[in-house]
């Protein structure tokens, strides 16, 4: 008969791998904290404005915005995805770039969610922004 | 009569490698910590048609409570322009890059002039939104 032999010896991890273990251990949790939304899109920049621009720009299309879910162009109110029609053909009619400026007017209390929407529309139907605001300073783009 | 002197062998402790590699990690964590935003609360917008973003100089945020920040540190809309305009120096066009991050609930009174000191810094704006699911 063969007896077993019980192994009662101490086995200890190796300490020297500890500062490697810790070492990549930092670096998972860097590359998974690191993870921030870096998608979005390009926006042509606003740039002062003369007067004599200002006076031409009265011949643009003019949006208006608030909180509600209410846009008004030159004036005409229009609900949610009407107004993204309206801008589309009105913005698609014009040929000349300088007439495809489109004036924009955010009452303060307006949402950068829903802005953004509505510039999103006017960029879609190839307009550029001019961004008005309420202070009568007015900045536009490109 | 002349003595042979032994040879003393002095080798570096490789024993200590680790912890030294942990120490430098955590050195250039803070050091970049400090020009990172990634800490501050803001909810993206959502947009359809989004691209990845540049390479970028300048990052500004406006978290959920209004607050401005550029590359991490608090500034005021007043000063924005300039210190934009310092960060972005003399690069050439395409390399102006600037990031905006809204949050969502923010109203224009607060988002607006932000864009405009941008403008006026001669940056390239770069909105920062979330990718809208097509319904």
């Amino acid at each position: 008969m063969r007896l077993r032999r019980e192994n009662k010896l101490l086995v200890e991890p190796p300490s020297s791998a500890t500062g490697d273990i810790a070492f990549n251990l930092i670096v998972f949790f860097l590359v998974c904290a690191s993870v921030q939304p870096d998608n979005g899109r390009q926006q042509n920049l606003p740039k002062s404005e003369s007067k004599d621009e200002k006076q031409q720009q009265s011949e643009n299309i003019e949006v208006a915005i608030n909180r509600t879910n209410v846009v008004n162009i030159n004036g005409t109110p229009y609900e949610g995805t009407a107004a993204a029609a309206r801008l589309q053909a009105m913005i698609s009619a014009k040929t000349r770039p300088e007439d495809k400026i489109v004036v924009l007017k955010a009452a303060k209390e307006t949402s950068y969610e829903w802005w953004t929407t509505v510039v999103v529309w006017i960029e879609e139907a190839g307009g550029t922004i001019t961004i008005q605001r309420e202070e009568e300073r007015t900045i536009m783009a490109d | 009569m002349k003595i042979s002197r032994k040879p003393s062998r002095a080798e570096v402790p490789s024993m200590a490698m680790g912890d030294i590699a942990f120490n430098l990690l955590i050195f250039f964590v803070i050091l970049a910590k400090a020009q990172d935003d990634s800490h501050l609360q803001w909810k993206p917008a959502t947009a359809p048609k989004t691209e990845q973003a540049a390479h970028s100089r300048v990052s500004i945020v406006i978290d959920k409570d209004g607050k401005l920040y550029m590359n991490g540190q608090e500034i005021g809309v007043g000063q924005l322009a300039a210190a934009v305009s310092d960060q972005l120096g003399e690069a050439p066009a395409g390399e102006r890059v600037v990031l905006l991050k809204v949050d969502r609930e923010i109203q224009a009174q607060r988002f607006e002039p932000v864009i405009e000191a941008v403008g006026e810094a001669g940056g390239d704006l770069f909105r920062i939104l979330e990718e809208k699911p097509v319904p």
